[in-house]
């Protein structure tokens, strides 16, 4: 019987293990192996060329700008859609008239796709009859074009605008999550105390989130490191490279220049860029495990 | 019971990779696979219209598979890395094809070219710069493009434009006029990048002349040459003047086309696909839009025409290469298809047996500019190859947003494209 169990087991397992294998390992190492080759994607016929694309790398004016670029572009994944989805916990856990339908649409953007968003957004920011040009030439007055994602100054901020508009409905959920197992009597033996409202947040609520903020962090964190479709809507990249992102910029490498040998070794630093971060997390993880158990 | 279920799931989990053993073997079967970027604003339902003719005529199926003109250019380079191109598919005759026969991608065709007799079908100057790579020819020519400065007709007049202009200073004059009548001379849309190269392109081969744009393409003259500098220096006179749009790095060129369309602006650079589009729009050929020809910058200089040829190619692992010749030679050969085709996406056919009085009267004009030239030379993204393409792409949309960089972006640029010569 045990030894038709175990058999059962590796069978039902083998097909899940495929995929895993076939989807995510073997392409996995495919981009090691194709990193150190020249192969341009259509030649069958590919030269060996050691670390030559690694060194590439060094000297690639255009990675350099991509690398700034997905660190500014992780910092605000991080920090506007935590502090956001922070605030929006906040005032609609206090009791607000129509707290819960205020949650179903602050929620709602994170069930739509990046493309979707990503379109929505292209169209706010369209210079001519867009809504954020047309609200702006209200206000003051004067007829306001500028072009939002056309222009390299702006172009990837206002990316960063659309995604956070996207991530805060999450990252506020969580937060909600949280403030629901924060003990009542806590806040109140602080309030007895003298505790004024700031030093309840700041002393008892934000310490007892912790556990929310390490999920939200890791979430933002993952999700701006997959952060490509968006910006690909939006400005694929561009005006001028200007905001490419590392992911973007091997996609480009990749794809538009016909470098996939250049593209694989863009995507081998960039999963360890990934791993790295990864591990970081797990580590933080573990540390919140022993404290809130 | 409980085992029944399992084996059912194991059994069902192996029935998905029989699906696709199901699929090789259909495509066996005698059809013809074919990928290509003819969709939307591009004729998807009158490619179909053609490709049902050819089942009709032969009895050969064809399984289609459409990818938007921006998409194809990646898509169709996934396929090849996954070893799994369609039998046929478009492409830009030009540098892009040269690309992927030194690739060893492509299946030359001369086999069937001689048996269809094609010499005799296929315009000579688009059968020489079009069709032969290496010695060998590898794409049949479906359809062509010139790109000449469309304008609305009615704003045109407006502004006093009674013949068009011949010469440089006749073009400045005629912004001049449209700019004073409050009209954007001319419309942009340089969002996807190549809408904005028919400028440089125009420029240059204007001033500097074919051969030297073909060296320039080619990587033996320099971007940092005074031939370069001298082609830039006059298009931002042209934005220092005024005489462009605002925010043409934020639109489309269908955006660009439809400013014009509703007379915010006089004229657009663009290929003859506009056309294409206007009339889906229900605009009038030569009655509503009407096109001319780049004027003449330089005594001297050769007059040379710009534009794309979309061909169709076969694949070299094609799985049924008898099935994709038949395709090639049909699509081509057929006037009846070709005239049809070239209607209905607002091209010009490279069949010589295509009464041009098939042609609308602008596209007719178009025809004639294009037999009148001295030379034809393929647009700058298909002169060039694709790494040094995207490079120029990029200083295009780099120099429209501020122009006066010219002299800091040609020194950027000539850096950046050596090293992408040099691969």
């Amino acid at each position: 019987m045990e030894q038709h169990n175990r058999f059962w087991r590796i069978a039902l397992l083998a097909a899940p293990l495929a995929v895993f294998g076939v989807f995510v390992i073997w392409p996995l190492v495919s981009s090691f192996y194709y990193s150190v080759t020249d192969w341009n994607g259509f030649d069958p016929d590919y030269q060996f060329v050691g670390l030559s694309n690694f060194a590439k790398i060094a000297s690639d004016r255009l990675f350099l700008q991509a690398a700034v670029n997905t660190s500014l572009w992780m910092a605000a994944a991080i920090v506007l859609p935590t502090s956001l989805g922070l605030l929006l916990a906040l005032l609609l856990d206090s009791r607000v008239l129509g707290a819960r339908v205020f949650k179903s649409i602050f929620y709602l953007p994170i069930c739509l796709s990046a493309v979707i968003v990503g379109q929505i957004w292209t169209w706010i920011y369209q210079p001519d009859w867009g809504l954020l040009n047309t609200v702006i030439t209200q206000v003051s007055g004067e007829k306001f074009k500028y072009a939002w994602l056309a222009k390299p100054d702006t172009a990837l901020w206002s990316v960063i605008v659309a995604w956070s508009w996207q991530q805060t409905g999450l990252a506020m959920v969580i937060y909600l999550a949280g403030l629901t197992s924060i003990p009542g009597d806590l806040l109140e033996v602080a309030e007895i105390e003298g505790a004024t409202q700031w030093q309840r947040f700041r002393e008892v609520v934000l310490p007892l989130l912790a556990p929310s903020t390490v999920v939200v962090v890791a979430l933002s964190v993952v999700n701006s490191l997959k952060g490509f479709d968006i910006l690909y809507i939006m400005t694929g990249g561009g005006p001028f490279n200007s905001s490419e992102t590392l992911a973007m910029h091997m996609y480009n490498e990749s794809f538009k220049k016909y470098l996939m040998g250049y593209g694989a070794a863009i995507s081998v630093v960039l999963f360890g860029v990934a791993m790295a971060i990864i591990g970081l997390y797990f580590r933080q993880l573990r540390k919140v495990d022993r404290i809130y158990g | 019971m409980n085992q029944i279920s399992r084996r059912g799931v194991l059994l069902g989990s192996l029935a998905i990779p029989m699906l696709g053993v199901g699929r090789m073997a259909s495509a066996e079967g005698g059809e013809v696979t074919i990928s290509h970027y003819f969709t939307g604003e591009l004729g998807m339902k009158a490619f179909n219209e053609q490709v049902a003719k050819f089942t009709a005529a032969t009895g050969i199926a064809m399984k289609d598979s459409p990818v938007g003109h921006e998409d194809f250019k990646t898509d169709i380079l996934v396929r090849a890395a996954g070893n799994s191109l369609p039998d046929v598919f478009s492409y830009w005759a030009g540098a892009r094809v040269q690309f992927i026969v030194d690739s060893n991608a492509l299946a030359p065709i001369d086999d069937m070219w001689v048996a269809n007799g094609l010499d005799a079908v296929i315009a000579k100057p688009v059968a020489d710069s079009a069709t032969l790579y290496n010695g060998k020819r590898y794409l049949v020519p479906f359809n062509y493009h010139y790109a000449g400065m469309f304008y609305n007709v009615k704003v045109l007049a407006d502004a006093g434009m009674t013949a068009a202009p011949k010469t440089w200073d006749e073009f400045l004059a005629l912004c001049e006029a449209l700019k004073a009548k409050g009209v954007a001379p001319i419309a942009l849309g340089s969002k996807n990048r190549w809408p904005a190269q028919f400028w440089f392109d125009y420029l240059l081969l204007r001033t500097a002349g074919p051969d030297y744009r073909a060296k320039l393409m080619s990587g033996v003259a320099k971007y940092s040459d005074p031939e370069v500098a001298a082609a830039l220096a006059m298009w931002k006179d042209l934005f220092d003047k005024g005489y462009f749009v605002e925010n043409a790095n934020a639109d489309d060129w269908t955006d660009a086309s439809d400013k014009v369309a509703r007379g915010e602006a006089g004229m657009t650079l663009m290929g003859t696909w506009i056309t294409g589009y206007w009339n889906g729009n229900g605009l009038v050929p030569a009655q509503d839009y009407d096109f001319f020809e780049f004027p003449k910058v330089k005594d001297g200089v050769p007059n040379a025409a710009v534009g794309p040829v979309d061909g169709l190619v076969t694949a070299a692992n094609a799985a049924n290469p008898e099935g994709a010749a038949k395709f090639l030679a049909f699509m081509v050969s057929d006037a009846g298809v070709q005239a049809a085709w070239a209607n209905a996406q607002g091209a010009l056919s490279a069949n010589v047996n295509v009464d041009p009085a098939s042609y609308n009267a602008v596209m007719q004009k178009a025809a004639a500019t294009v037999a009148a030239a001295e030379a034809f030379a393929f647009n700058y993204d298909l002169a060039t190859p694709p790494p040094v393409a995207e490079v120029g792409l990029s200083m295009f949309t780099r120099f429209i947003d501020d122009p006066s960089q010219a002299e800091a972006i040609l020194a950027q640029v000539a850096s950046d494209a050596e090293a992408a010569f040099k691969g």
